[in-house]
Order: structure tokens, then C-alpha cells, then sequence
């Protein structure tokens, strides 16, 4: 039991220090060609093409990215205290700010959610027909 | 910043505080208790009220933001799992994401134009619907600051989860791609938590487009910086 939950612990520990090699590797490759594109981005690409291509198994990195979503929160929570040093501009704004916040949320959500649905029912709609048709075609042979 | 007890002390304080959070959330699910929401409460009173001066407190527990830049590699698992979907709805899931992206930076702008913001709060509101790792990365090429973008996004999570069952609830909505969308598109992580109690398909849903939304802010962010 004990030998199992340190084992398990050491594999976290490795997975999460692959993916740290990744990124070390893909942000000095975006600073070395300037890259518009930060190097944590082009690393996520590049694991996503590895992934995909089969070169290299999900389970080799799983548990460490699913241990670093999972704890995310914790990595934002020390820039959040920052605001501390912004006192006078809260006091000043603090108003306007929660309601761009809030009013923003509010269409971003409302707007997504109705153009989601009618592309969604038109995709699914031409999905059927087109399996229908094959359907046809496959009757008429 | 040279480290001292005071920094250590706070890197541990901010983890225990955080993970004193998490449980207390897992025992009662009420939205003042959301770790998003009281971990952040929390550690601010308490580096206000012992007067902790910032780049004390920041000393060690940046350590802890650096992890943002591999956590953005992790994503790459999620999406990997979820390509069926990204097959089936091609199309709806790339309208979502750049109607969820257009509509967050354009809303933010605006409405931030219209109270008539300074700049700085402005350029650091742009990138604030999508995924902290992302959205401090945009925010650089916006000309916005880290410090005030993380907040913004805790704070917009923190709104879309308080309002998002409302705004569900209201909208003639027929699909659970919908309704997993926009909760992805304007209110990342935390969307994303409330979207999984909602259903699976509308948590995964939400989930895809949280991501990909964040990629397309980054990738759009030196082209849109580069003219404002």
C-alpha cells in the first residue's frame, strides 16, 4: 500500500517534470526565433501532434497534466494579492469595473450560447441528411 | 527580491490557505465557498492586515505562476481526449469559440470605453473571459498588466458561475452544446467546474471550448495589440 502510493507519487513527480522539459525546451525555441507565439503555446501544439499521431501515448503525460489543471487555481491566486497594491484604484473605478466585468460576462455567455445553438442544429441537420443520403445511395446499389 | 522567512512563510501560507479551501468547498458546495472565490479573500486580508509588503509576499510564491506556463502544455491532454467531438461538431465549436473571443474582447472594450476606464485597466480587461495561463499571456501583447488580468479573470469566473444557470435558464436554448459553450467561452475554469455539475456533455463541451478559446486569444493577441 505504502509502496504503491510512493510509486504512484514518483510517476506524478516524472510526468511533471517531462512536461517542464517541454516547456523549457518550447519557450527557449520561441525566444531564440522571436516567436509572436509563446513558447508554451507552441508546446501544447507540439504535444497535441505527438498525441495525436501516436508517437507518444497519453498516459505518458496524463497524470501530471491532469494534476496541473486540476491545481491550476493555486498558480493565480499570488498575481490576484497584487491588487492589494492597487488600493486607490478600486476605490476610484471599483464600480464600473464590476459592472464591465459583469455586463461583459453576461453577453459573452447570452451571445456564444445562441449562435452555438443555431450552428449546432444546422450541422446536425446536414449530418443526418448526409448519412440519409448515404443511406440512399447505398439502397440504390 | 531577495528571499526571506516573510516570503517562505507566505508561499506556505498560500498553499495551505488554497488547499483549506478546496476542502472546505468539497464538504459544502456554496458558491462563497468556491476556493476561486474565498482563497483569493482570504490571503488578501491577511497580507493587508499584516502588512506583508508585495514583492515580499511574491518573492517565493511566484514559483507558483511560473507553473502556468507547463499548465498550459497540460491542456493539450483534455483536447486529445475530446477529439471525437472536435469531429462530429467541427463547425459548431469553431463558431462558438471565435463568437465566445469576439464577443469578449469587443464587450470588454466597449464597455470599458463606455465607463470610461483608463487605459491600462482597459488593455488588462481585454483577455479576461479566457483561462488565467492564456490570458495573462494576451494581456502582454494587449499592453495590459498580469497583476490586474488575473484578477479580472477570477472575477469573471466567479460572475459566470453565480450567473450562469440564470442566463441558461432564460435563453430558449435547445442543444447541450450550447449550453456547455457558453459557459467555456465567457467564464473558463470556473464555467467549466458549474458546466461538468450541469451534465458530462455540456462539461466536456465547455471544457473544448475554454481551450480553444484561450489558444485563439493568444494567437490573435499580437495582431489585435499590435493596432490598439
Amino acid at each position: 500500500m505504502a509502496t504503491s502510493r510512493a510509486a504512484s507519487l514518483l510517476r506524478l513527480l516524472a510526468q511533471l517534470l517531462l512536461i517542464f522539459a517541454i516547456w523549457f525546451a518550447t519557450d527557449w525555441f520561441a525566444r531564440a526565433v522571436h516567436s509572436p507565439i509563446p513558447g508554451s503555446v507552441i508546446g501544447l501544439g507540439a504535444v497535441l501532434a505527438l498525441l495525436m499521431s501516436g508517437l507518444m501515448p497519453a498516459d505518458t503525460i496524463r497524470r501530471g497534466a491532469e494534476w496541473l489543471l486540476a491545481e491550476m487555481l493555486l498558480f493565480f491566486i499570488p498575481p490576484c494579492i497584487a491588487v492589494v497594491q492597487f488600493g486607490t484604484l478600486f476605490k476610484a473605478e471599483g464600480l464600473p469595473l464590476i459592472a464591465v466585468i459583469g455586463l461583459g460576462t453576461l453577453i459573452v455567455m447570452a451571445g456564444t450560447a445562441l449562435v452555438v445553438d443555431v450552428v449546432f442544429r444546422w450541422e446536425h441537420r446536414r449530418r443526418i441528411r448526409a448519412k440519409s443520403r448515404r443511406r440512399e445511395l447505398a439502397g440504390v446499389l | 527580491m531577495e528571499s526571506s522567512p516573510l516570503a517562505l512563510i507566505s508561499l506556505v501560507l498560500t498553499i495551505a490557505v488554497y488547499y483549506g479551501c478546496k476542502w472546505l468547498y468539497r464538504r459544502h458546495r456554496r458558491i462563497w465557498f468556491a476556493p476561486i472565490l474565498l482563497a483569493p479573500l482570504i490571503l488578501g486580508a491577511i497580507v493587508l492586515l499584516a502588512g506583508i509588503p508585495y514583492p515580499v509576499y511574491n518573492a517565493d510564491a511566484r514559483w507558483l505562476v511560473w507553473l502556468l506556463g507547463p499548465t498550459t502544455i497540460a491542456f493539450a491532454v483534455p483536447i486529445y481526449d475530446q477529439r471525437d467531438i472536435i469531429r462530429r461538431n467541427p463547425l459548431t465549436l469553431t463558431i462558438g469559440v471565435i463568437a465566445g473571443v469576439v464577443l469578449g474582447i469587443g464587450s470588454s472594450y466597449l464597455l470599458s470605453r463606455l465607463f470610461q476606464l483608463p487605459d491600462e485597466v482597459t488593455h488588462s480587461l481585454l483577455s479576461r473571459s479566457v483561462s488565467t495561463p492564456f490570458a495573462v499571456v494576451a494581456t502582454d501583447a494587449f499592453g495590459g498588466s498580469r497583476e490586474l488580468t488575473s484578477l479580472f479573470v477570477v472575477v469573471t469566473g466567479v460572475f459566470g458561475m453565480a450567473i450562469g444557470e440564470t442566463v441558461m435558464r432564460l435563453l430558449p436554448l435547445r442543444s447541450r452544446m450550447a449550453r456547455g459553450a457558453m459557459f467555456g467561452a465567457a467564464s473558463h475554469g470556473a464555467g467549466t467546474a458549474k458546466a461538468r455539475e450541469i451534465g458530462d456533455e455540456e462539461g466536456v463541451v465547455a471544457s473544448l471550448t475554454m481551450t480553444m478559446a484561450g489558444i485563439a486569444m493568444v494567437l490573435i493577441s499580437p495582431l489585435l495589440g499590435a493596432w490598439l
